[in-house]
């Protein structure tokens, strides 16, 4: 009996409806996602010195507030660091999980493979060696961060770039990079000191506008870039050969994806230094509230709500206002092994 | 292009082809002409080369000399997903990613025929759809591939390859690791598809499944092949011994006819030994005289 | 790789490898801002001559702090030999897997919070976080199907180190002498390590390092896989609790006396695995004479490069030890990991 043939033509409505399932699933978590990052935005600008009620807050966003105050407070003094804490968490989140998916690691992140230590050197070089002033610092960490990337990955090519030696290389050169860096810091005098080390721990409110508009417009670019490669990168997370059957130019795409990621990263550092965890976390959390069809778009939002958060608490809850940086470290790690111990317990691999 | 039937010609051929991983040639000099609409098997001894030699086909490796044509034309200078759609390929002990479904895993088999902003068309459907019910894989669709057994997830790679709609279906050792019935079930599919009309070219480790399910045997040691034709006229003991370095005895396969190879080994495996000596293994049971 | 290793070709090879760090040893004493020659240091040491700043110099500042290299350099490469053997994982050691990190930051938390400024005391500390650090990162690599495999051990490393760290220095921040303190510290020296931390921290690597050397057949039962290893009659989980006890006190007192110090612990046992083969009986002793003469040959660089300043031997193996680490993952085939 020939079953192939003869299948051919039957409509497939079960599957139909089972995929419709699974997309509502993820287009509901990814709404829901949404709301959450919206309600922290709204909250980073409703608190601070005067209490600013939301709804005031959600009507002066959208440029509905006649009161020249509210306005006042909410997009000149608040709008920067809600904008900020936004946009950086979006670029962080979209950034580590590309790098997860096309390194086929779950803890590929691109803090701990040199992006961001590359970053670190030319911020920390720019502000103990040449004295330089914001603006310069940010573009430094850019080209650091864009540096670091390309280094490594020229190590790392050897006919080709496989996953394991990009991340193994990466570790290298970070305790390389790191090295220097700690040097310059040792050597410099204590302001200095004080200001870079500042700056490697990661504090939303520390840039201007100019990074600020540089990182909307990449995201802006990018993110939807990356969301169109959505299938080339699922099917490279078959694994290469399996890939190059399917017809992926995996050398090709792989680099694109990386080039994107290594951007979007780029930029949040610029605006925010190297801050912790949030490309590491934001990703894994994506998938496991929407199951394995957690898109790159889930994991940027994951990504912000992190951030506010992080900065919420930092500037506002706590006795002495503390960078950013701390409390993604705080945050981030703490729910990571907290997905771990449960996603083990339940003997799924997540 | 042929249509989804596979009634369409297409032609493989490797033309005195050599290739290597960095500096060791693997695969010396091959000529190979793959026959439409047949099961070819490709067999060997461990590091003979077979897996080598299908990643050539498939276009997962250059070659260091010699060809890969497809339908006439150099398979390297072919685009990546026009090749796709000619040609699929399971390769060897494939990782699905973590928590993926039966039903994503066979989307993604969609990609040659998806452009960059395409969303699922009704064809994708119909082919994911035929694909797995061809693998009898329809009800295992929402299960996640690491919690099947390895006989159905095998099945599950092959519906992915099948999603492709190519005509020609490369396969690198799909048996391994499976159970007796698995591997049967896996190469009655294979037929399956073959009488459907494909073109299968499969590496097989298992000598006697090769003879009985494919119509062409290829037969490689050391990186050469070194016989080529239809198993009842090739496989005889002169062969397996220069192949696998096996003595044996070939008898016909009274289910299907085809050679059967019986190995012989150093001495009968249930001689007993006993204080008078050693009494030569009785045939027992049913078979006794 | 099999070289005919007969065993007294390598105890011919361990002699000259100590002969090797004799050598060193005398550079560092000799060598520094400070030029002093041999006659000058014999003089030092036997008390013999007139007493003079060089003396002083000598026995007060060199010889102790060639000492704490000695022992701090075969801590870090036994501790380094030690894990790769105990994880099976060829890219294991103290730095990579955050074991120094933990230890380092506990060690500031206690200095800044605790007012510790001992060694005697913050010591304890340290053996704290390189435990902590060690559970931390075994939790995180074992995430996903596969378990802890070597890539995932060393990004696990690398994750809670950074988190340590960055959680640690944001909180030292707010105290600015604090600040001044662990960016010094962080960076990994031997200098300004006198008699007194030297003579504090001395027990404890001594303790771990005869625990290490011990271990040799035991590892090598390991590296055959758990099963075949409790097929040949090993206690296996007793095995693995004292290889993992003399780790921790060999890199939490190391990090405690001098720092988070990178690389020794990788890059030694592999050089060390090349020369010797796969026997952790000949590996550990080599390791042992190995680190130390890499550790100190680095220090009297850092002496001699930025003279009459002084570069930290962390930031110099920091620089130096990067390309070897890139060249074994480009050409050694770790590949399957």
């Amino acid at each position: 009996m020939n079953t192939y043939a003869a299948t051919l033509e039957r409509a497939p409505a079960a599957l139909r409806r089972l995929r419709v399932h699974r997309r509502r699933r993820a287009v509901l978590g990814t709404a829901l996602l949404g709301a959450v990052a919206f309600a922290l935005f709204v909250a980073t600008l409703t608190v601070g010195t005067t209490y600013v009620p939301p709804l005031d807050v959600i009507a002066s966003v959208f440029g509905l507030s006649g009161d020249p105050g509210v306005n006042f407070i909410v997009h000149e003094l608040r709008m920067p660091t809600a904008a900020a804490a936004l946009c950086v968490g979006i670029a962080l989140g979209v950034g580590g999980t590309l790098f997860q998916q096309v390194l086929r690691n779950p803890l590929a992140a691109p803090e701990l493979i040199g992006i961001s230590a590359g970053a670190s050197l030319t911020a920390i070089a720019g502000i103990v060696l040449f004295a330089w002033g914001g603006p310069a610092i940010s573009l430094a960490a850019l080209l650091g961060a864009f540096g670091g990337g390309g280094l490594i990955y020229a190590l790392a090519w050897r006919g080709g770039v496989s996953g394991y030696r990009l991340i193994l290389v990466g570790i290298g050169i970070t305790e390389f990079l790191l090295a220097l860096v700690a040097y310059l810091v040792a050597r410099a005098d204590i302001r200095d000191a004080r200001e870079a080390m500042h700056w490697l721990v990661g504090s939303i409110g520390q840039s201007g506008t100019g990074e600020l508009l540089a990182l909307a417009c990449a995201l802006a670019l990018l993110v939807p870039l990356a969301l169109g490669l959505g299938r080339t990168l699922r099917a490279l997370e078959l694994g290469d050969d399996p890939a190059r059957a399917v017809g992926v130019r995996v050398e090709g795409a792989r680099l694109g994806l990386l080039a994107i990621a290594v951007a979007l990263v780029a930029f949040a550092t610029a605006v925010a230094g190297p801050i912790a965890f949030v490309a590491l976390v934001a990703g894994p959390i994506a998938q496991r509230l929407l199951g394995a069809q957690g898109t790159a778009l889930a994991a940027g939002l994951v990504g912000a709500s992190i951030v506010l958060a992080s900065d919420l608490v930092a500037a506002q809850a706590l006795p002495v206002a503390l960078p950013t940086g701390v409390l993604t470290g705080a945050i981030g790690a703490p729910y990571l092994l907290w997905v771990l111990a449960t996603i083990n317990r339940e003997g799924r691999g997540g | 292009m042929s249509g989804a039937n596979g009634n369409g010609r297409h032609e493989l051929r490797a033309e005195d082809l050599a290739l290597a991983y960095g500096p060791v040639e693997v695969v010396h000099d091959v000529s190979l002409d793959v026959p439409e609409g047949e099961i070819t098997a490709i067999i060997g001894a461990n590091a003979s080369g077979k897996s080598t030699l299908l990643r050539g086909l498939a276009r997962l490796l250059k070659p260091r000399r010699g060809a890969v044509y497809l339908d006439g034309k150099l398979i390297h200078r072919m685009n990546t997903r026009e090749v796709a759609t000619r040609l699929g390929l399971l390769p060897q002990s494939p990782v699905a990613p973590d928590g993926i479904t039966v039903g994503d895993l066979v989307g993604r088999g969609r990609y040659p025929h998806q452009g960059l902003l395409r969303a699922r068309t009704a064809g994708d459907e119909t082919a994911v759809a035929a694909a797995l019910e061809a693998t009898r894989t329809a009800d295992l669709a929402d299960r996640r591939v690491h919690d099947l057994s390895g006989g159905q997830r095998q099945r599950a790679w092959v519906a992915m390859a099948l999603a492709q709609e190519t005509d020609l279906l490369l396969l690198d050792e799909p048996t391994t690791f499976l159970d007796i019935n698995h591997q049967v079930e896996l190469l009655d599919l294979l037929a399956d598809l073959n009488r459907a009309g494909k073109t299968i070219v499969v590496v097989l480790h298992d000598l006697n499944l090769a003879c009985r399910y494919a119509h062409r045997i290829v037969a490689m040691k050391a990186g050469s092949v070194v016989a080529e034709g239809v198993p009842e006229e090739l496989i005889d003991p002169g062969l397996v011994r220069a192949v696998f370095g096996l003595d044996c005895e070939v008898i016909e396969d009274p289910v299907s006819g085809a050679p059967l190879v019986v190995p012989r080994g150093r001495a009968r495996p249930r001689d007993r030994v006993t204080a008078e000596g050693v009494i030569s293994g009785e045939r027992r049971g049913r078979f006794a005289t | 790789m099999a070289l005919g290793r007969s065993n007294g070709a390598l105890a011919a090879g361990l002699a000259a490898l100590l002969t090797c760090l004799l050598f060193v040893c005398a550079l560092s004493v000799a060598v520094g801002s400070r030029s002093i020659d041999l006659s000058g240091v014999i003089e030092a040491l036997t008390g013999s001559g007139v007493d003079s700043t060089e003396q002083t110099v000598v026995r007060d500042v060199r010889v102790p702090r060639t000492l704490l290299g000695l022992l701090v350099g075969a801590a870090l490469g036994l501790s380094g030999a030690l894990l790769q053997g105990v994880t099976r994982n060829p890219l294991a050691d103290p730095s990579i897997m955050g074991l120094s990190a933990g230890a380092a930051a506990f060690v500031v938390l206690g200095i800044s919070f605790l007012g510790i400024t001992e060694l005697s005391g913050y010591v304890w500390l340290a053996f704290a976080g390189t435990v902590v650090a060690a559970l931390l990162v075994y939790a995180v690599a074992s995430f996903g199907r596969e378990g802890a495999t070597p890539v995932k051990l060393a990004l696990a490393g690398a994750a809670v180190a950074a988190g340590l760290w960055s959680v640690t220095s944001g909180i030292v921040m707010t105290d600015v002498d604090a600040l001044d303190q662990i960016r010094f510290w962080q960076l990994g020296s031997l200098a300004g390590r006198n008699m007194p931390v030297l003579e504090q921290v001395a027990p404890f690597l001594a303790v771990g390092l005869a625990l290490a050397l011990l271990c040799g057949r035991a590892l090598n039962g390991l590296a055959l896989g758990d099963h075949t290893a409790r097929a040949l009659g090993q206690r296996i989980q007793l095995t693995r609790l004292g290889i993992l006890a003399a780790v921790t006190i060999l890199c939490g007192a190391a990090t405690a006396a001098c720092g988070p110090i990178v690389f020794v612990g990788l890059v030694v046992p592999h050089a060390a695995r090349t020369i010797c083969g796969p026997d952790y009986r000949w590996i550990l002793p080599y390791s042992l004479v190995l680190a130390p003469a890499i550790l100190l040959a680095a220090d009297v660089l850092g002496r001699v490069v930025v003279a009459p300043g002084e570069l930290e031997v962390g930031v110099v193996l920091g620089v130096l030890g990067a390309p070897f680490f890139i060249a074994l993952v480009r050409y050694r085939s770790l590949a399957e990991l």
